[in-house]
């Protein structure tokens, strides 16, 4: 295994793979950037040029790119509150907050860190799951996946404000995000629900434009009625000092870090749950490593830890990913859909024998993610400080700029107005809720797990009846639930008492 | 003022009409193609509209450009509707949607906007067989041992109106094989995953995509519908299997769609000349040897079929009495 691990490495290494990596690099550089522009999109896109590749060159050049998007997606969630691609919102809450405080460097310093180490941990996990993969992935059977989709529900407890009022809410929000879940043709008796008669609401909410229109819109009418840059009128010396502070971080934070990348990674593996739900996953556990309820309320706000978490999720999880495709043949997300096209083109079967004959070439994968991120990140910190700097830039100048790309990025997910429409609708219904003091964590939480939650526990009923809830894993994932749920009500508790005693 | 902007725009019109009609239609220089696809990028009609998309321009009289554009919606209903009633008759639109489109009008879906007899009809790209296939480790070989064995079966299935769901459907309710279809799964890939926990014993669906999972061991066909292809023609046939003419015409039904599996149409009112144009080059494009190569390489079987046989199939649908529409409703919804 050691010998396929560097033989991996010398396949990536070969000066032709190595350029089409670059090459792919640099285009997944600015997909990722463009809000709307997908990484999902583009890989479909750039398939037929790896027809005439070796399956190497095919893999660094598609990976190469594929690998880079999300970390680039995470620059524009935190310099313009746009998500710059589907599944990095979960960055926009805190490190557009801190781009507002005139953190940027520093919030863009933690994202790219943490995406670094989240990149080498989910490769990390794919080298080590080469064994027992099979077993593991077969374990997660659909009620399993229900419970895990019910114990991310129960992260909205921690993505609430305290108290009853709060917490109250918070689930409402994510009631309303798992109903908005349900527009569209249902799976079990194929009834058109909440369409109005719409073709374009048949086939269900496209995540982009919703996304688009909660995150940007009201980050857009307030920059207007502020009337000043991103960043305030904050005095400039600080933004130049960030970014260094962000990967020191990454450092002070370093175990939340590495558990935020595991759940990204496990995310990743269990097909079916889908990309977006692995950064919010990792941002409702962020919230609750506040160590009072006093700095729970932070975050939102500008908390670095808010930053660091989906960061390193939202790079963890492609490695992830990457172990159903290659092991089972049945593709972890979208992307990996297109990518197991990809396999075809080169002639591979993905399957068992990706584990064993062709060895090297899975490995060669691993390392191409991981020279990928490296190179990125490098690459990222040299401009970090001249990026920061837009936060500076007069709104005036800005608001344009972002306005067309909120408008072409939601457009680019079905090319119908539509989509524009949807926006607009949900950038109302997101300033709404900021102006009435709702949280929106809950709501996209919701939305992201609605299907999987309704599909999976028709399954487990339509399947074995009520036998599925006493699987252990079933009823392990249960007990975590509501510990999910009591944890922030205990340590309120705490805080209450210590409080009480002090004073 | 007004009536000299009248003059002017009729004098355009004027001058644009010869460009537009037939006369000098069959020349495609400095133009662009576009073929709008009813899905999303990454799929199998996607996939082959893009590997037409580079081999058909050196077919056509000028060599245009030829693009694909990706409009997905309503289960390319929404595709539909455009190359119907927007796309200009001037062949520099083609579209690719949903075979299933046909049983959409068939059974009056709503917010279907076109009638399938008055496309332009360039043929099919492919013809897209379906199979059920269960898993090699139960104890049945042949669709003969399932049904005598007395066992429920389980069925991974996506939803009602994809093949996965709807074939099971037809076997379980006029052929009376004793099936339990589970759906809600988010693609046939995961029904794949479900297989391999042993979560559900077979599902159905066309055997391009089920192909790579056969040739693992995994699972193996043992009953098609009325397409087929190479390695599955001895397999039993669903409509063999009735025992009713009517159950014979609703399975029939069901799947006359699947031989004109990939189909390609330009807007209704398509001068005689651009379509007899069009049809030779999708011939000898998906015969040319550069494309069976690619396509062999993707696990695509390309397969022209001339648009009259295409459009006699979609007519054919269209005829049946309204008894044996009213039956087929009752089992098969238009849907993803």
């Amino acid at each position: 295994m050691i010998d396929a691990l560097l033989e991996g490495l010398f396949l990536v290494l070969q000066w032709k793979a190595f350029a089409f990596m670059l090459l792919g690099i640099g285009l997944g550089f600015w997909v990722g950037l463009l809000p709307g522009l997908g990484g999902v999109t583009t890989l479909a896109l750039m398939l037929p040029f790896i027809y005439a590749m070796k399956p190497v060159e095919g893999f660094a050049f598609l990976l190469g790119m594929h690998s880079v998007v999300a970390t680039t997606g995470d620059i524009t969630s935190v310099l313009f509150g746009i998500p710059g691609e589907g599944t990095t919102a979960a960055t926009i809450l805190d490190g557009h907050a801190m781009a507002k405080k005139g953190e940027a460097g520093r919030a863009l310093g933690a994202v790219l860190a943490s995406s670094l180490v989240g990149a080498l941990v989910g490769a990390l996990a794919l080298a080590l799951a080469v064994p027992i993969v099979r077993p593991l992935v077969l374990a997660f059977g659909s009620p399993e996946l229900f419970m895990i989709a019910i114990v991310g529900i129960a992260f909205i407890a921690s993505l609430s404000a305290q108290g009853g009022r709060g917490m109250l809410r918070g689930f409402l929000a994510g009631g309303l995000g798992l109903l908005v879940a349900t527009v569209g043709q249902d799976p079990q008796a194929g009834i058109a629900r909440y369409t109005f008669d719409s073709l374009y609401l048949w086939g269900g909410l496209d995540l982009v434009p919703v996304l688009i229109g909660i995150f940007a819109i009201p980050e857009i009418i307030d920059l207007v009625v502020r009337g000043t840059s991103i960043a305030g009128d904050l005095p400039k010396g600080r933004l130049n000092q960030g970014a260094l502070e962000g990967v020191k971080d990454t450092f002070r934070h370093f175990w939340l870090t590495i558990r935020c990348s595991l759940i990204g990674t496990f995310i990743g593996i269990m097909p079916g749950l889908g990309g977006a739900v692995a950064q919010w996953l990792a941002y409702g556990h962020a919230a609750q490593s506040a160590r009072s309820a006093e700095e729970r309320q932070g975050f939102g706000k500008g908390d670095v830890r808010g930053v660091l978490g989906p960061g390193a999720a939202n790079n963890s999880k492609e490695g992830g990913a990457l172990i159903p495709t290659v092991a089972f043949g049945v593709p972890g997300s979208s992307s990996m859909a297109i990518l197991l096209g990809g396999f075809f083109l080169l002639g591979l079967v993905p399957g068992p024998d990706m584990l064993t004959a062709h060895l090297t070439v899975t490995f060669s994968m691993v390392w191409t993610i991981v020279l990928a991120n490296i190179i990125t990140v490098v690459v990222c910190f040299l401009f970090l400080n001249h990026l920061a700097r837009l936060t500076v830039v007069r709104g005036h100048f800005l608001i344009p700029v972002i306005l067309v790309l909120v408008f072409i990025g939601s457009y680019t997910s079905n090319n119908h107005y539509g989509d524009v429409v949807l926006m607009l609708f949900f950038g109302a219904v997101g300033y709404l809720m900021v102006a009435g003091g709702w949280p929106r964590a809950p709501f996209v939480l919701g939305l992201v797990l609605g299907k999987i939650v309704e599909n999976n526990l028709y399954i487990s009923v339509a399947r074995y009846e009520t036998a599925w809830l006493t699987r252990p894993i079933v009823l392990v994932l249960m007990a975590l639930a509501v510990a999910v749920v009591l944890y922030p009500l205990l340590q309120a508790r705490r805080s209450r008492s210590r409080r009480a005693e002090h004073g | 003022m007004k009536s000299t902007l009248a003059l002017t725009i009729a004098l355009a019109a004027l001058a644009a009409a010869p460009l537009s009609g037939g006369v000098q239609a069959a020349s495609f220089e400095g133009k662009t193609i576009t073929i709008v696809v009813g899905f999303k990028a990454g799929g199998g009609y996607d996939r082959t509209a893009r590997i037409l998309a580079r081999h058909i321009p050196k077919y056509l009289p000028g060599t245009p450009n030829v693009i694909v554009q990706n409009m997905p919606g309503a289960n390319s209903i929404t595709a539909a509707n455009h190359v119907y009633n927007i796309a200009k008759p001037d062949g520099l639109t083609i579209g690719t949607f949903n075979r299933n489109l046909v049983l959409a009008q068939l059974t009056n879906v709503r917010g279907v906007k076109f009638d399938q007899t008055k496309f332009a009809w360039i043929g099919s790209a492919a013809s897209e067989s379906t199979v059920l296939a269960i898993r090699n480790d139960l104890p049945y070989k042949t669709f003969d041992d399932l049904k005598k064995s007395g066992k429920t079966l389980v069925i991974g299935a996506t939803g009602p109106g994809a093949n996965t769901y709807d074939f099971p459907l037809l076997l379980k309710e006029l052929l009376g094989v004793d099936l339990k279809i589970v759906s809600g799964y988010s693609s046939s890939s995961d029904i794949m995953l479900a297989i391999e926990r042993k979560e559900v014993d077979a599902r159905a669906g066309s055997f391009t995509s089920l192909r790579p999972f056969i040739d693992r061991n995994l699972v193996h066909p043992v009953i098609r519908a009325r397409a087929t292809e190479a390695g599955i023609e001895q397999l039993p046939v669903d409509e063999n299997l009735a025992s009713t003419p009517r159950a014979k015409a609703i399975m029939a039904l069901r799947s006359a769609p699947e031989v004109v599996g990939r189909p390609y149409v330009m807007a209704p009112g398509t001068s005689d000349d651009i379509v007899r144009v069009m049809r030779e080059a999708f011939s000898k494009a998906i015969n040319d040897p550069e494309l069976v190569a690619e396509a062999k390489k993707g696990k695509m079987d390309l397969e022209y079929m001339p648009g009259d046989e295409a459009l006699k199939i979609v007519k054919d649908v269209l005829s049946q009495p309204k008894d044996v529409v009213d039956d087929f409703r009752k089992y098969i919804k238009f849907g993803e």
